[in-house]
């Protein structure tokens, strides 16, 4: 039993740290006076370079199992987990002088958004129906307190609202899925339900109803159409350095969630799924692309980019391969660097209680910072997919895998809808470098800041010039 | 025998006021409707001996979450009629979304294809524990969620505290620890001063 | 073992019995002559100036929700409790963590005064 104890433990590290690690951040912001409040940021940015690194090195290289079969450590939650805590720490450290000009400057915001990471390995490491939809419990509710950490913001009250019931209906519908599977098959493991799975012959009408409700839920969290309709809501009411949280690493959460509910769990109803998915896959590229060009409020514009490209790498996973299922992850984790960027600008621009979530002001940005205009024009050529910028990239391989699986027309399809995509991605960029705001001033913003953004803008290059090493640790995924 | 006759009057008294609860005018009746469905449901899990879950759905949800329903609903001072304006614009989304909810279901029941019917359940001994055989794995075979759970309660604690905390300025309060260990020197200042003369 | 319940089931027998017999005999017996005036608020003889509900301070939703926190944590300990000699040490650990964990958002609620009522 102790060794057993033991070498689960070892498997859970990263978890492990990471929760025993909030707790004594709680109580240390507990104890020390505000003008401290730096040392918070500070030892919540340690705690995430430790839970990245135990995360790299749970398990091995092999795939193991612990806790009775219940979590499992295997090149996929490695990946996933590893650029979670990055992603978790840029937008730390994109917020805080936000947070500070804003009297946000709280240490619940870092205990809050760790917990959200907490979740988010649980997730990417669950294995039973059990502790997924724990992760999946511990993340939202993170989310929920986010979205009106601004107390006095009525409209951050309003979306927080509308996030909190559209999402508990959500989770509910998803828990009610899991129980369908439950009652019949009689196992929560994802290891013996898909045993269980190749052992029937013919499927099931049960286990496709449960199917039905998971994917429901499951579209919701992830934001697909039709059950979208709080991502722009969500993104513009929030604080901008929460709705930066929300639209970067909860989404890696949510292709662990698919790859391990549906493509790792029920291969073998693949027929089903895939056309479920590719559903919702064509319906956000469709919704998403369109309607984005209607916004004026960035954040807004952003919130339904963020749902087409949910379509793409749905597209991904639909296609049941494992050149798709890597295709998808490529692409998540490649999307969640251009959103960073792309708030991470929008957190650089809004200064002394002015917030720069119009598109307006991003007028003649190449005036008042040559450079952020530089920078901001590789994220926007980025989500367009223009060559050779990460972007690009992942559009192609996931194009690639399309069209091996022989799904040609939906091909054809994304590519299309990427193009009317670009349309809102290139008004930013005229914003920029053809319009004029008489009167603007330099942008000003700390040196750590500068860095890391122009770090972050400068991989969404260097990700789609060199993709190799990405896409090393893209292959090879699912064991 | 008895069991199935108890589970189709409590299952009918559930459907019942699950439905008075949607269909109550006023939102504390709702609430009280509510109990009465968790009370039910509670005996229905008891008949199918799942004595410590019917037990703590009795304590936690009737005793502790509908009170928390009810300072809700009185918090909010909802005007019931306004909520109702939208009923009948709504309602026909509503009929066909549930309707299709309950065809998948229905289906599900009926053509469960290749599966073996239920087997009817067999009675325990009278001194078997539920809690005892829940309370063998919950903590062992299942520590990662129940460990996990802890966090969540924790999580719920910090968001609670965060939302509805606030600490009104210029409030005046006493300090009771403050006035316990006060002493007569902060309290009593002794003036040395010369008698006053009539002049 | 639903032997165990049968006086429970009694129990709720007889209570619903009496309840439906009282109101019953009340209903039938009653001779209540009722118009929307004997029925309405009295207020001292005048029209009720306003709705008798008020709003409730969002400090009790606070204390409720702190209470249910702690209610579930009790609800953990049953089933552990009784199931200990057989689940040894690792469940007494196990216990240990959970409690502990619930003690860091005690120490939390009770240094950021959540505990107090001003």
């Amino acid at each position: 039993m102790m060794n057993e104890l033991v070498s689960d433990l070892s498997a859970v590290r990263a978890e492990a740290f990471l929760a025993a690690g909030i707790c004594v951040l709680l109580l240390f912001d507990l104890f020390i006076r505000d003008r401290h409040r730096d040392l918070t940021y500070a030892l919540a940015m340690l705690l995430l370079a430790g839970t990245g690194w135990l995360a790299a090195t749970a398990g091995g290289d092999g795939r193991v199992l612990a806790f009775g079969g219940s979590v499992v450590v295997d090149p996929l939650a490695r990946v996933l987990k590893v650029a979670a805590a990055l992603a978790m720490a840029v937008v730390f450290l994109y917020s805080r002088p936000w947070l500070r000009e804003r009297q946000l400057f709280r240490g619940e915001y870092y205990v809050l958004g760790l917990f959200a990471l907490l979740g988010i390995l649980v997730i990417i490491s669950g294995h039973s129906f059990l502790v997924i939809y724990l992760g999946l419990e511990m993340l939202s509710l993170a989310l929920y307190a986010l979205v009106v950490y601004d107390r006095d913001s009525p409209i951050g009250a309003e979306s927080g609202m509308k996030y909190f019931v559209l999402g508990a209906i959500a989770s509910g519908t998803l828990l009610y899925g899991m129980s369908i599977v439950y009652g019949f098959s009689g196992t929560l493991n994802l290891g013996e339900l898909r045993e269980y799975a190749a052992g029937l012959d013919g499927v099931p009408v049960f286990l496709l109803v449960g199917l039905g409700f998971m994917l429901s839920g499951i579209a919701f969290k992830f934001g697909a159409v039709p059950f979208h309709m709080w991502v722009p809501d969500v993104y513009q009411g929030a604080p901008t350095s929460v709705s930066l949280l929300i639209a970067t690493a909860p989404k890696l959460a949510s292709i662990a969630l698919v790859i391990r509910l549906v493509a790792e769990a029920l291969p073998e109803l693949l027929v089903t799924w895939q056309v479920i998915l590719m559903t919702l896959a064509v319906l956000s590229l469709l919704i998403g692309n369109i309607v984005a060009i209607a916004q004026t409020n960035i954040k807004r514009m952003l919130a339904y980019s963020a749902i087409a490209h949910v379509g793409f790498i749905l597209l991904g996973v639909a296609t049941g391969t494992t050149a798709g299922v890597e295709a998808a992850v490529f692409y998540s984790i490649v999307y969640v660097v251009a959103a960073a960027g792309a708030f991470g600008i929008i957190m650089l621009l809004s200064s002394r209680g002015a917030e720069a979530d119009q598109l307006d002001d991003f007028r003649g940005l190449s005036q008042r910072s040559p450079w952020f205009a530089l920078m901001m024009l590789l994220l926007m050529a980025s989500m367009i997919g223009i060559p050779p910028l990460a972007g690009f990239y992942a559009k192609w391989i996931v194009l690639l895998a399309l069209v091996e699986a022989g799904a040609v027309w939906l091909a054809l399809f994304a590519v299309l809808m990427s193009v009317v995509g670009a349309f809102y991605y290139l008004r930013v960029i005229r914003l920029m470098y053809f319009d004029e705001l008489p009167g603007g001033a330099p942008v000003q913003a700390p040196g750590d800041f500068r860095l890391v953004l122009s770090i972050n803008a400068l991989l969404a290059l260097a990700l789609g010039l060199f993709p190799g090493p990405l896409m090393d640790l893209c292959t090879g995924l699912l064991g | 025998m008895v069991p199935s006759v108890l589970f189709a009057i409590f299952a009918g008294v559930l459907v019942l006021s699950a439905l008075g609860v949607i269909i109550a005018r006023n939102p504390v009746h709702s609430a009280l409707l509510l109990i009465l469905c968790f009370f039910t449901s509670a005996v229905l899990w008891l008949l199918l001996e799942a004595e410590f879950l019917a037990l703590v759905l009795v304590l936690v949800y009737v005793g502790a979450v509908m009170v928390l329903f009810l300072f809700v609903i009185m918090m909010l001072d909802v005007n019931v009629t306004r909520m109702r304006e939208g009923f009948t614009r709504y309602a026909p989304l509503g009929a066909i979304v549930s309707g299709i909810i309950i065809l998948q279901l229905a289906g599900a029941i009926w053509l469960r294809s290749g599966l073996p019917a239920a087997e009817p359940l067999t009675p325990r001994e009278a001194g078997h524990s539920n809690t005892r055989e829940l309370g063998a794995v919950l903590y062992t075979e299942h520590v990662y969620a129940f460990e996990l759970a802890a966090f969540i309660l924790l999580l719920a604690i910090i968001a609670a505290i965060m939302l509805t905390l606030r600490q009104r300025p210029g409030l005046k309060v006493q300090d009771v620890s403050a006035q316990v260990k006060v002493q007569r020197k902060d309290r009593v200042r002794l003036v040395k001063m010369d008698a006053e003369k009539d002049s | 073992m639903l032997n165990n319940y049968l006086p429970v089931l009694l129990f709720l027998m007889v209570a619903v019995g009496i309840g439906l017999i009282l109101l019953g005999i009340g209903f039938l017996v009653g001779r209540g002559q009722k118009d929307p005036e004997k029925l309405s608020a009295y207020e001292c003889g005048f029209e009720a100036f306003e709705d008798s509900r008020m709003k409730f301070d969002v400090r009790y939703y606070l204390v409720a929700i702190l209470f249910i926190v702690f209610d579930l944590e009790i609800a953990f300990l049953f089933p552990w409790a009784i199931s200990l000699d057989e689940i040894g040490l690792y469940g007494l650990g196990a216990m240990a963590i959970f409690l502990l964990v619930l003690v860091v958002g005690f120490i939390y609620e009770w240094k950021k005064g959540a505990l107090e009522w001003d």
